[in-house]
């Protein structure tokens, strides 16, 4: 019996071997780019086959540099690099380090080519897209029967908006025929009559995506009077089709939800406006009101009445004013009297009695002459200190009443 | 498509428009009843545009025949 090895023993032995070929530490290997993965730590994983087999390839984050360019399904590339065995899945690949474009690969040169060629017909020109309407009732969708894509597509529509008419076209999207399949279901809608026209298919290789490149799909969808929605594998894929369509979507189900507006919004829109328009004719008359309000009210301080007690008023204040300045007045001459009263007093006839002066009076009148008075009779004397009463003996004209 | 009937978004568009013209404050009341009549007409319009009926997808084959398209169909 043979030796018996361990598996991390063998493909040591195997990695040993290889690591002896000198000829495989720098080596240049052209091929076609397949299964290409962009890992998010950097690390590009991909494939590179000619018509006889394939090769595991890898570039690492750190030899990104490396690159120029993104590489894409089906490009003619050129890789050097080292190839080593990797002990973990018991396979050999290429570590590249740098990476060129092979002129291009077979596919993606073709693609490149009908691009060129339809772009400068104008037919990828912004004046020639159709608007996709705001509201469909009724999509068109060419696309295979029994993919992911038309379930996708129904799913969405249906979420969004079930009163939406879906009118399946059903074709071939990969292999022999596809193209043409393709066309007659975009001019099978067309022909029928529908708002939208969805085209698409979902992911898959530069190879199961061809139909979409291919020049006769172009043309269908450049002479198709429908506005047409193109849906081709996912975010990435970028086909002949995506370009000539009316709008790209970048999977089938974007596709629903750019032709399918969402019942919701209809509705809402349509209660939003209703709303709007009442209160927009409720302001108005509101407004009305205010300017009826408004004018009455100007009328009524223009009526008699108003007039009225508007002079009436006037009267009143005149009134208060006057009756003020009486008072003021009335206030100022009592003052004044006052004042006179003092003075008078200060010239008052008493002061006079000092000097041995009397003041008599007879009957409550003053004594001025003899003939008022007669033998018996009451006089009164005023002194400065007091009064004197006393009685007349005799009188006597002429002379000096003896006062006893 | 070419047809002079409304589209949906159109018939919105048109019931905006009487909208600004209802925001005119000059407008006169006649007038604000008359648009708002026709603004609401123009709904029952956009209404009627969005046919409330669920509908079955619809298969059509080479002939131009439709008919019903059973879904779940799977891969």
């Amino acid at each position: 019996m043979n030796k018996v090895y361990a598996v991390g023993q063998i493909n040591q032995y195997i990695k040993n071997l290889l690591a002896q070929e000198t000829i495989l530490h720098s080596v240049s290997v052209k091929g076609e780019v397949s299964n290409v993965k962009y890992h998010s730590s950097g690390h590009i994983y991909f494939t590179m086959k000619d018509n006889t087999g394939t090769l595991s390839c890898v570039m690492f984050a750190s030899a990104r540099s490396g690159l120029k360019f993104t590489m894409r399904e089906g490009m003619g590339i050129i890789a050097t690099g080292r190839i080593e065995v990797y002990m973990r899945d018991g396979k050999y690949q290429l570590y590249a380090e740098k990476i060129v474009q092979d002129g291009a690969g077979d596919l993606y040169a073709r693609y490149l080519e009908l691009k060129d060629k339809l772009e400068e017909m104008g037919m990828f020109d912004q004046s020639y897209k159709k608007d996709i309407p705001y509201y469909s009732r009724t999509i068109g969708i060419v696309t295979a029967a029994t993919g992911a894509a038309v379930q996708d597509i129904i799913q969405i529509a249906h979420r969004r908006n079930p009163y939406v008419q879906l009118i399946l076209c059903p074709a071939q999207v990969q292999g022999d025929g596809a193209a043409q399949s393709i066309v007659d279901g975009i001019e099978a809608l067309d022909r029928y009559g529908v708002d939208v026209i969805i085209v698409g298919r979902g992911g898959g290789s530069i190879e199961d995506l061809w139909a979409f490149n291919e020049e006769i799909v172009a043309r269908a969808i450049f002479a198709c009077n429908t506005p047409i929605v193109s849906a081709v594998g996912h975010e990435t894929d970028f086909t002949i089709a995506d370009f000539v369509a009316d709008k790209r979507a970048s999977t089938p189900s974007a596709a629903a939800e750019l032709t399918v507006v969402p019942y919701a919004d209809l509705e809402k829109r349509m209660q939003d406006l209703a709303v709007s328009l009442f209160d927009r004719v409720d302001h108005n008359i509101r407004m009305e009101k205010n300017r009826l309000h408004q004018t009455v009210t100007r009328l009524q301080a223009l009526s008699p009445g108003a007039r009225i007690r508007e002079k009436k008023m006037h009267y009143v204040n005149l009134l208060d004013q006057l009756q003020q300045v009486m008072q003021g007045n009335l206030m100022q001459n009592k003052h004044r009297l006052q004042m006179r009263i003092t003075e008078l007093e200060a010239l008052s006839p008493l002061t006079r009695l000092q000097g041995g002066y009397v003041h008599a009076t007879a009957k409550g009148k003053p004594l001025t002459k003899v003939s008022q008075v007669s033998a018996g009779d009451e006089i009164r004397l005023r002194l400065a200190d007091g009064t004197v009463q006393t009685r007349v003996e005799n009188t006597e004209k002429e002379k000096i009443a003896k006062i006893r | 498509m070419a047809k002079k009937e409304l589209t949906l978004n159109e018939a919105f568009t048109s019931v905006e428009e009487i909208m600004e013209k209802l925001r005119d404050d000059e407008i006169s009341l006649e007038d604000s009843f008359k648009l708002y009549k026709e603004g609401m007409d123009m709904l029952k319009v956009c209404s009627e545009k969005i046919d409330k009926v669920e509908k079955q997808v619809k298969m059509l084959d080479e002939d131009g025949e439709v008919s019903d398209f059973q879904t779940g169909t799977g891969e």
